[in-house]
């Protein structure tokens, strides 16, 4: 393995490892929220109880989150040094103002979770508000930084170095709100379906009665608030990829040649070599009329553009198609659960509709993950885009396989210790409602 | 003096200090638990333990900030420097990494009615490597090994390890060891007090022979560091932070903690004052000035810009934090149980 590969295995596994718990902390305060508020509305104290049931998880989780945010925070500088020398200046102001609003999170965090025995119950509540909105703020303002490295914006190179810097227009970038909206939105729903996954294993194994169907009603609530704002948003998100983005959207679709009427690829192996996909299923014209609103539009292919400057397609077709395929399991699984509640009335989920939540509850951090392979995969070979070539951003530092090696270890042994912390905690519950219920 | 550069390198001192103040405190705390000493061992390992709990995400948060500071106000610095400094750096984040997962595990494990002796154990030893490895790297960039040719920036163990940057680790963990028991003489009772003061007279003494200690060890090895830190204004804050230093000695000794809390505080802004003092106006000493590390002036004003609106919402939400946890600490998250559903807590 080269130096340049190894830094992008160690980025790619870090960030990879970090959007799992990224990801919870932007989801589980907003159902601390709803939990806490509906205890406060409906004077309902099991409300309560079920939100600070889950401050041990939230806890470690985003402690886990906190410090794999600081790696990352170092490993832009330890192995992307260059990159940070150019942009910097441009993405700075995202950093900085993504730093105030995650330390207003560890802060209302630490308050909620500590101050049971020092905060009245109104105070709690409270708290968890500036939680929320620190911790979708803090998403959508370090999703621009993102946005600038697929959307360059804010400045004109003059002798091959970037000049006249305007940072507020490299923090409002082109791509920078559908990623920032699509981003956040995932984010729910991919929090939602854990919790829900969580909750119907218990009720199938016979737990956790009264707490499980209140956890389930909320949190395939905020997903069915949220995933039908995925489809738009995605939507939103493919319209503006193909107009600002031809080369991600054309690797995205295995599209290799340019062409009018453009087929819609679903699924199947696409072949550099020979510009082919196997196996794939073809739906004629929908990608002229889902990339350009007309079934005869012309949509360019990977061939439009140099060679040695495009993505390669096998890294993000099936990514893209698994990230879309995850949404339709888990709309499939909402219909499951919420069709029968409202058509027929029905208060108890049956054992299908949990079997069909528990399947469904990995596919939100499935979509995320392979979204953002997409939108990575697909900005490759530039690390800015068509500015900064991931190779040149790299540092001139030997023996970064050893480094991968280590940090390797240390995500191994982090996921090995959170998940003996979980699953040893579920343990006691069962072991607990014994002595305790 | 109000140069939007001056005022960035500003900014980052004071994150520095915050830094040193809060996380500081925080390592001494893993420090202590790995030195607790006497028949109250255990107390005042829980006493550490229950003060770091709410506070240390958010004291750890500091670091974040300088590295972001660094890299939006002096990208070409943060690019060299993290060039140069690689292998502390490195250390530092796995040190980081155990300390902040075997902080979370054996916290909650605990709560839940087990002891983690692993998790106490790598808490201890990443306590020790971090502010350690760290004292290195910000002592580094004032040794005056860092250098760079042509925009190409020299690596390899001469950079980072040498007599002046172990002492540099030292004076760190030194700092950390002594902060931690001072804040703790105002927040707990007799005994477990006088066990604390003690350990913070110990760590003073540290602190002092290790400062001292440092120089010769600059003269002989960062001249030029020392040069500009003895023979000009910046030995005044070394004069100070020595009377600071030996004040919150004597403070100790006469038990007036909440005093001698004030004072070390002093002792360790004036340290890293005149360290920085020192190195300006470079940011690698005599290799990169602050205004060639500095990013363009537009970067630098936008940075500055947002720094009121982003302390309008920390600050009071940092006093807010500071003063529900004040005082007595204790473990305020409910005995293992009572989340299996019964109300018996309430």
């Amino acid at each position: 393995m080269d130096n340049l590969l190894a830094a992008r295995a160690l980025m790619g596994a870090s960030l990879a490892f970090h959007i799992v718990y990224a990801t919870i902390g932007i989801g589980l305060p907003l159902m601390l929220m709803l939990a806490e508020g509906l205890a406060l509305k409906t004077v309902d104290d099991t409300w309560h109880l079920l939100a600070r049931r889950w401050i041990r998880p939230a806890g470690v989780l985003f402690a886990i989150g906190a410090v794999s945010g600081t790696i990352l925070s170092f490993e832009l500088g330890l192995l992307w040094p260059q990159f940070m020398a150019f942009s910097g200046p441009m993405i700075g102001l995202a950093f900085s103002m993504e730093g105030f609003a995650f330390f207003t999170e560890a802060i209302f965090l630490a308050l909620y979770i500590y101050g049971e025995e020092r905060l009245s119950r109104r105070a709690l509540f409270l708290c968890t508000i500036p939680l929320t909105l620190a911790s979708a703020v803090s998403a959508v303002f370090v999703i621009s930084a993102n946005g600038w490295m697929n959307t360059p914006a804010g400045f004109q190179m003059i002798d091959g170095a970037p000049a006249n810097v305007q940072p507020m227009r490299a923090f409002f970038n082109q791509a920078w709100l559908h990623q920032a909206v699509h981003g956040t939105l995932a984010a729910y729903v991919a929090t939602a379906f854990a919790v829900a996954g969580f909750y119907a294993v218990a009720l199938l194994k016979g737990r956790g009665e009264a707490d499980g169907k209140k956890a389930l009603s909320l949190s395939l609530a905020v997903a069915l608030v949220a995933a039908p704002l995925m489809l738009v948003t995605g939507d939103w998100a493919a319209d503006a990829v193909a107009e600002h983005q031809t080369a991600k959207l054309a690797a995205m679709e295995a599209h290799f040649k340019t062409s009018a009427a453009a087929p819609l690829i679903i699924g199947g192996w696409p072949d550099p070599e020979t510009g082919t996909v196997s196996y794939g299923i073809k739906i004629p014209k929908l990608l002229s009329i889902l990339a350009h609103h007309d079934p005869d539009a012309v949509v360019q292919g990977l061939d439009a553009f140099p060679q040695g400057t495009t993505p390669d397609p096998r890294l993000v077709h099936p990514f893209f198609d698994l990230m879309v395929g995850s949404f339709f399991v888990m709309a499939l699984a909402l219909i499951c659960y919420w069709w029968p509640r409202w058509r027929k009335k029905e208060t108890e989920p049956g054992r299908a509709q949990l079997k069909c939540i528990a399947f469904a509850a990995p596919f939100g951090i499935i979509a995320l993950e392979s979204g953002w392979m997409v939108t990575e995969f697909g900005r490759q070979p530039w690390v800015v885009m068509g500015y900064l070539r991931t190779s040149q951003a790299v540092t001139p530092n030997d023996g970064l396989l050893l480094v991968f090696a280590t940090f390797l270890f240390v995500y191994l042994a982090l996921t090995v210790g959170i998940m003996r912390l979980l699953l040893e905690r579920k343990h006691e519950d069962t072991g607990g409602e014994v002595t305790h219920g | 003096m109000a140069d939007p550069v001056t005022l960035a390198a500003l900014v980052l001192v004071v994150a520095l200090i915050l830094y040193t103040l809060f996380g500081g405190a925080d390592f001494g705390g893993g420090i202590w638990t790995a030195l607790a000493f006497g028949p109250r061992r255990r107390e005042q390992r829980e006493a550490l333990f229950n003060a770091i709990g709410p506070v240390w995400e958010t004291n750890h948060v500091w670091l974040i900030f300088i590295v972001v500071t660094l890299f939006t106000a002096f990208p070409s610095g943060f690019a060299a420097l993290f060039i140069a400094l690689m292998p502390p750096l490195v250390l530092a984040l796995i040190g980081i990494n155990f300390r902040g997962a075997a902080f979370a595990f054996r916290h909650y494990g605990r709560e839940t009615g087990r002891e983690v002796p692993l998790s106490a154990t790598v808490f201890e030893i990443a306590s020790v490597l971090t502010p350690f490895t760290l004292g290195m790297a910000v002592s580094a960039t004032a040794a005056g090994t860092i250098t760079i040719n042509y925009g190409i920036t020299a690596t390899g163990t001469a950079v980072w390890l040498t007599p002046f940057t172990i002492m540099g680790g030292v004076i760190g963990l030194a700092i950390c060891a002594y902060l931690a028991p001072v804040y703790m003489t105002v927040r707990v009772a007799p005994p477990l007090q006088d066990d604390f003061r003690d350990a913070a007279i110990a760590a003073g003494v540290a602190l002092g022979v290790a400062t001292a200690l440092m120089i010769p060890l600059s003269l002989r090895y960062a001249p030029r560091f020392s040069q500009r830190l003895l023979e000009s204004w910046p030995m005044l804050f070394v004069v100070l932070a020595v009377f600071a230093g030996v004040g919150t000695q004597l403070l100790l000794l006469w038990r007036r903690f909440k005093v001698a809390q004030l004072c070390a505080g002093a002792t360790v802004v004036l340290t890293v004052t005149g360290f920085a003092a020192a190195l300006a106006p470079d940011l690698i000493v005599g290799e990169m000035s602050l205004e060639a590390a500095a990013a363009p002036l537009s970067s630098l004003v936008a940075y500055l810009a947002i720094l009121p609106f982003g302390a309008l919402i920390l600050i009071p939400s940092l006093v807010f934090l500071y003063w529900t946890f004040r005082g007595e600490p204790s473990s305020t998250l409910p005995p293992a149980g009572s989340e299996n559903g019964s109300p018996e807590k309430m």
